[in-house]
């Protein structure tokens, strides 16, 4: 397991100053720093993880790189998107779904290249959820910023609030008190549990199964609901806050451990009907299917990595607050394909329980929030979401303002594989194949 | 009750949201809220709908294809702005890439803040959707 062992790349941001090259270890984040204003060989020639990181860095933040594999820009310019890149050949046609899509989804624009049903190449175009998140945060004061950081993305909220804080927390000098720590190893474990749910339910319609649908989103309503009872809000908006978590989250110990054991028993069930209906399996067996080695040239991360025989979960990687002391079994699966992700996604909801009913029991009395004196510098934080590693890049002056503020999503790292993903599958597997990945586009885009 | 209030067609549009409202709307279509017992749908095309319910602070990425799907739907037809940020209140009002609120540059009928608002809310905002286009086919 030579990536899970020594370190694996997170990806790459440019300050006034330098370019930033993050990679996990097992003690957190470590960056190399490449001063700005000489000229950069694109690192993406050799490790494709790069290539959206430099292409945004020269997009946004005017890095100039030589050899770059793809000089296209990274966003929209005067309503002009980036423009597709497109398979031509003899038999081929091109296909453009979105930016508005048919059912409840993100904004972006798929171009697929087909000869008849078969996919030869797909090109996927986002940034239509862009607000330039980034260049807002910065000159904010960084511990009133927390409530905007929380709304980036609605599904990995906790996560992100998470590593924010953690970020917060290692600038000011602080660590929070292990009953703090437990309980936002509770809280993140929920967001995990709605969100893998609502992915399951999701490709159990994808399966054409609609009691598989119907039935998952029943366990995400309720998985939500005691979102909201143990964080005051049904996706965890500010439940971990700079400093501690909300006041009064997990107060109603009895309720969210009764709910959580009842949501555990019929997920149990739920799962264990989904994946012993052999029409779901047959069409989630063999789509999709990504290679280890693409995942692992790419960075992608989370259960997409994980569903490709690698075991890399940052929880167990290079634990941080309350995991060090958890041991989380990390899921693996070798299929890459539909299946596989969603076999990763069915034994981490079982891990999830597990994890959020020790760590509420260990929660014990919870402290108020400490309240953080932020010293000026650069702290670096990454978790594990639902979706994989969520990683923040701060930098505060001596204001306490932020000076430059980056997110590296795990949806951000791991949307290259769709397009890969679909090579060779009939175009209608994307839904089925997409919801296995179930990405989000506003982290990606910012 | 009027035609709309029992048929209605919702067209959604994502402009920039952190998609938690659209863990709400996709709640609609679950047991829990089930909009179908009302004889409402969410639909696949703009040339369905009689509701384009809308998200997000609008992007300057999003604001040609939201005009174009708008263009898309036949009268009569109202707009539904869902959330804080389609309602101009949403923390990312006036963000670089970000326009005034998805619901305010479409002139939204009806609005239902929130961050994001509940189901129950949403569905509230919808019925009364429907009864306004039914007092304006009347």
């Amino acid at each position: 397991m030579t990536l899970a062992s020594t370190s694996a790349p997170l990806g790459a941001y440019a300050t006034d100053a330098d370019l930033h090259y993050l990679r996990l270890e097992s003690g957190g984040v470590v960056a190399t720093l490449v001063p700005r204003g000489v000229p950069h060989g694109a690192r993406a020639a050799e490790a494709p993880v790069f290539g959206w990181d430099e292409r945004e860095m020269a997009d946004a933040r005017g890095v100039r790189f030589s050899a770059s594999p793809d000089a296209r820009p990274f966003r929209e310019h005067g309503g002009r998107m980036p423009d597709a890149i497109v398979a031509h050949g003899a038999g081929l046609t091109q296909i453009v779904v979105g930016p508005v899509h048919a059912g409840i989804i993100e904004p972006g624009r798929f171009t697929f290249s087909s000869g008849g049903e078969t996919v030869v190449h797909l090109d996927a175009q986002l940034g239509y959820a862009h607000r330039g998140v980034e260049r807002f945060l910065e000159g904010r004061d960084a511990l009133a910023a927390a409530p905007l950081v929380a709304r980036i993305c609605g599904s990995c909220s906790a996560a992100r609030s998470h590593a924010y804080a953690l970020a917060l927390e290692r600038l000011a000098g602080v660590a929070v008190a292990r009953e703090t720590a437990y309980a936002r190893v509770a809280l993140c474990e929920l967001e995990r549990i709605y969100n893998h749910l609502g992915d399951l339910a999701a490709c159990a319609s994808g399966a054409g199964w609609a009691p598989g649908f119907t039935g998952g989103l029943a366990l995400k309503e309720r998985a939500m609901r005691l979102c909201a009872a143990a964080g005051g809000h049904r996706l965890l908006f500010d439940a971990i806050v700079p400093g501690g978590v909300a006041t009064g989250a997990l107060a109603d110990r009895q309720r969210i451990r009764l709910e959580l054991e009842g949501l555990r028993r019929d997920t149990a069930t739920f799962v264990a009907k989904l994946f012993g209906n052999s029409s779901v399996a047959s069409r989630w067996h063999g789509a999709g299917v990504i290679s280890r080695e693409a995942v692992e040239a790419f960075g992608a991360t989370g259960p997409a990595l994980r569903a490709c025989g690698v075991p890399l979960d940052v929880r167990a990687f290079a634990a941080y607050g309350g995991y060090a002391e958890l041991s989380p079994e990390v899921a693996e699966h070798r299929g890459g394909d539909v299946f596989a992700r969603c076999a990763v996604k069915r034994a981490e909801l079982a891990e999830s329980f597990r994890l959020a009913s020790i760590a509420l029991e260990r929660s014990g009395t919870l402290p108020a929030a400490l309240a953080l004196e932020v010293a000026p510098g650069t702290a670096y934080a990454c978790v594990e979401g639902a979706r994989g590693a969520e990683t923040i890049a701060l930098h505060v002056d001596a204001g306490g303002r932020i000076e430059r503020f980056h997110a590296i999503s795990a949806s951000y790292r791991t949307w290259p594989l769709v397009a890969l993903a679909m090579d060779g599958n009939i175009v209608p597997d994307f839904p089925v194949v997409n919801k296995s990945f179930n990405l989000c586009y506003a982290c990606a885009d910012r | 009750m009027g035609r709309f209030a029992r048929s209605l067609g919702i067209r959604h549009l994502v402009c920039g949201s952190c998609n938690g409202c659209e863990h709400e709307m996709l709640a609609l279509s679950g047991p829990a809220y089930d909009i179908t017992q009302y004889g409402w749908d969410v639909v696949a095309s703009p040339r369905h709908a009689d509701v384009v319910s809308v998200t997000g602070p609008m992007t300057e990425a999003m604001r040609a294809a939201a005009a174009a799907t708008l263009d898309a739907v036949p009268r009569p037809r109202i707009v539904l702005a869902i959330g804080d940020c389609a309602a101009g209140v949403g923390p990312w009002s006036g963000a670089p890439a970000a326009g005034i609120g998805a619901g305010v540059e479409l002139q939204a009928a009806v609005t239902v803040a929130g961050c994001p608002p509940a189901p129950e809310r949403i569905v509230e905002a919808l019925r009364e959707a429907a009864r306004l286009l039914d007092a304006d086919t009347r």
